[in-house]
């Protein structure tokens, strides 16, 4: 396994930029995913990685050992594309084996040791039945549970994977994913892994990075990407139902500060809250505008007045979850989405119910606006 | 307006080919139905034979009470919309509302009360000029909708409309989606394999599986009594797990371990033959219990191997002590105790909680509250 370091990376396609002046480290042994929507440029850095595109300038060291100009075939990578790239006149066993017989790994195995290996990478994915079969004989989800396992069954310096899992039906999706972790726990390894789908990065990576537009908002564990996103993308990147946004202005009053929104939706912020807010103001036309960031499970809803950070809407629509029921509510250009818990109060709510929503000022952000958000 | 009664319907293809089988079931006026189960069951059949695309090969289709099997799609007035939207891009977003109107031949005066009617419970005041090309996935759904519902149908059948839309904004037009249902109470049939969708915008769910009716209720009956193994498991993620156990009575289970037997109680009863037999316990993720220490009654020891963060909640991996060294899942949500891979822990299966499940996958607790 090996350390893998970005330094100032930048990638153009003719004259689109793609990746912008890109710096980062990937420690030893570390599963790192890279989160981020169509078009972020996830793709492309691991196709920089693996050495299939060249970067336009920086550079990318392997254990400190600088490899823009190795290619592809020495960098002893190991890699799982979204689209599959199986051969098609080798049967499930002999796709899985290839990588196994490439002389360049001198690998040497006997007919014994390779079948061993790819047995058992085959059942540990539940695709030893297939290994008999041709790709063209099976389904997208068998197909990409193939291409991992080609990927897997040897041990590279370094594991990239491009949305592994993304064409499995839920159901299949969830179990593979927990097979990752394992794999994960069991051979600790240098793994890069690309996806656009939250709860994959969150249940799998050490740490993970949010990428848009070729450039990251933010790179940390999972909990503290989750807990407390530095950028209303990253909030808005991880978690359904979205992290609610709400845009208002910063209003200081007889020594108090409140963030202010439209006529009736006022809170009081003490201290602390006031520094970080207006750290990320915005002023314009004499007002300070900043956008508040807060969760569907950090507003609680009840029938009476809680605290002074209470405000009453009334409900717009209500849509289940299992367990839960998600409550949502207008303000102003936006929704306001709270989750209730089934016990709770508030399980038959109508529509225009009022209900007092209470926000949790420590689970209050406060950002400068980076996106849109649209209301659908 | 409608009710909407299926009797006894088949759907025969070539080479007595069953897509759907002896299907009965009746979507109720101004109700929301999901029609919910994997590809290739036999949802889209149905689909269609309510839309009157596809021939009923046996049974009957009554719209009020009337049968419609001779009808044409035309003549059924329903309102059908797709995955894909389907808008006319070349037309701005009122002239794709408006256009069932327009091939009615509607006069335009009619034809603008109508729009600005449904624009405004649909919200589409801001965006009526705009070409459908230019507007958010999300809103590119509600401009489909209105011209499905524009005409007034009978009955809206909607085919996976919001399946391919990106995660976030799928919350949303489900809630709109909500909103508008309970505002215009048109009875809509909602055709998915998602259970996600089925479980957040229907009244109640329709369960099919290899071309058969396998449940239908609301979504609490679903969640908290499935008829069998196949819907207890496709519905709620991640799945139900399941462990095998014995029945010692009519009112015990117990999990066999190396250090002896551990009985857990159940509420309700199974019939007395079922003594002695190995059969299925199942048991929700969401509903275990699990404790760092030891104390409880009918608790079982685990290790836990796998912890995966989901943001809201931790989906926990345990290896059961029993013989079978069954693995489960366990969703704890988010402030609860946090566990770390490698702890040890106790299971505890509530009685009110558990579901049983013999040989032929039927659920056998009678009397469950």
């Amino acid at each position: 396994m090996a350390e893998i370091r970005f330094e100032n990376v930048t990638k153009y396609y003719g004259r689109k930029l793609a990746i912008n002046d890109l710096s980062f480290t990937v420690k030893e042994g570390e599963f790192f995913s890279i989160l981020g929507p169509t078009g972020a440029g996830k793709s492309t850095i691991l196709k920089m990685l693996a050495g299939i595109e060249p970067v336009s300038s920086g550079k990318i060291f392997f254990n400190d050992i600088l490899v823009n100009n190795l290619s592809p075939y020495k960098r002893n990578v190991s890699m799982a594309f979204e689209s599959y790239n199986l051969y098609s006149h080798f049967s499930v066993y002999e796709n899985i084996a290839f990588p196994l017989r490439a002389p360049k790994w001198k690998l040497n195995l006997s007919k014994e040791e390779e079948r061993k290996k790819v047995v058992e990478i085959a059942s540990f994915l539940n695709i030893e039945d297939l290994l008999e079969r041709r790709p063209q004989a099976l389904s997208g989800g068998q197909k990409q549970r193939v291409s991992l396992a080609r990927a897997l069954v040897r041990k590279p310096l370094v594991y990239l994977l491009d949305e592994p899992i993304a064409h499995l039906d839920a159901k299949l999706k969830f179990s593979t994913q927990t097979l990752l972790r394992e794999f994960m726990i069991n051979y600790k390894s240098t793994i890069i892994y690309v996806t656009h789908d939250y709860r994959e990065a969150l249940a799998l990576s050490d740490r993970m990075m949010v990428l848009r537009k070729g450039k990251f908002d933010q790179i940390d564990t999972p909990e503290k990407i989750y807990c407390s996103p530095k950028v209303d993308f990253v909030g808005r990147s991880v978690g359904v139902p979205p992290m609610n946004i709400v845009d208002g202005e910063l209003i200081k009053k007889d020594g108090k500060t409140t963030f202010k929104v439209g006529k009736y939706f006022t809170i009081v912020l003490k201290n602390e809250l006031v520094k970080s807010a207006e750290k990320v103001a915005k002023i314009e036309n004499d007002k300070r505008h900043v956008r508040l960031g807060i969760r569907c499970d950090d507003i609680k809803l009840s029938e009476k007045k809680l605290s002074d950070n209470s405000f009453q809407l009334p409900v717009y629509a209500a849509v289940r979850e299992a367990e839960s029921s998600v409550i949502s509510f207008e303000l102003e250009n936006t929704f306001l989405l709270v989750r209730a818990k089934e016990n709770a109060e508030c399980k038959k709510v109508q529509i225009s119910d009022l209900l007092w929503l209470d926000f949790k000022p420590e689970r209050l952000f406060f950002y400068e606006k980076t996106m849109e958000i649209y209301k659908s | 307006m409608s009710k909407i009664d299926c009797k006894n319907i088949w759907r025969i293809y070539d080479g007595n080919v069953v897509g759907v089988k002896d299907l009965t079931f009746t979507c109720n006026d101004k109700e929301f139905l999901a029609i919910l189960g994997p590809s290739g069951s036999g949802k889209s059949s149905t689909l269609r034979m309510l839309a009157g695309l596809e021939e009923v090969s046996k049974g009957e289709i009554l719209f009020d009470g009337e049968v419609v099997n001779e009808l044409g799609p035309a003549e059924r007035n329903i309102a059908l919309a797709f995955e894909s939207y389907a808008l006319y891009n070349r037309m701005s977003v009122y002239e794709n509302v408006a256009f069932p109107l327009r091939a009615k031949g509607m006069n335009n005066e009619n034809v603008d009360k109508s729009v600005k009617e449904i624009s405004e419970v649909l919200n589409l005041g801001a965006i009526l000029k705009k070409r459908p090309a230019e507007l958010a996935g999300g809103d590119q759904q509600r401009v489909s909708l209105a011209r499905a519902l524009i005409r007034k149908p009978n009955l809206t059948l909607l085919d996976e409309p919001i399946s391919h839309m990106d995660q976030r904004i799928r919350t949303e037009v489900r809630i709109q989606m909500r909103r508008i249902h309970e505002e215009l109470g048109n009875t809509t049939i909602y055709v998915t394999h998602d259970q996600e969708e089925a479980i957040s915008l229907c009244d109640r769910i329709l369960i099919i599986y290899n071309a058969e009716l396998q449940q239908i209720g609301t979504v609490d009956e679903i969640y908290n009594k499935p008829v069998n193994k196949f819907v207890a498991y496709f519905v709620g993620q991640p799945g139900m797990n399941f462990i095998k156990c014995k029945v010692e009575s009519p009112e015990n289970i117990s999990l066999q371990t190396n250090n002896g037997k551990i009985i857990f109680g159940f509420t309700g009863f199974i019939d007395p033959k079922h003594v002695g037999s190995e059969i299925t316990m199942g048991i929700r993720p969401q509903q275990i219990r699990i404790f760092g220490q030891e104390g409880q009654k009918s608790t079982i020891f685990g290790l836990v191997k796998i912890i995966e963060f989901q943001g809201d909640s931790d989906v926990l991996t345990v290896e059961l002590d029993d013989i079978n060294k069954t693995r489960i899942k366990v969703v704890i949500p988010a402030g609860g105790r946090k566990y770390k891979e490698k702890d040890t822990c106790w299971i505890c299966f509530q009685p009110e909680r558990i579901h049983l499940f013999d040989r032929t996958e039927k659920a056998i607790i009678e009397k469950k509250s």
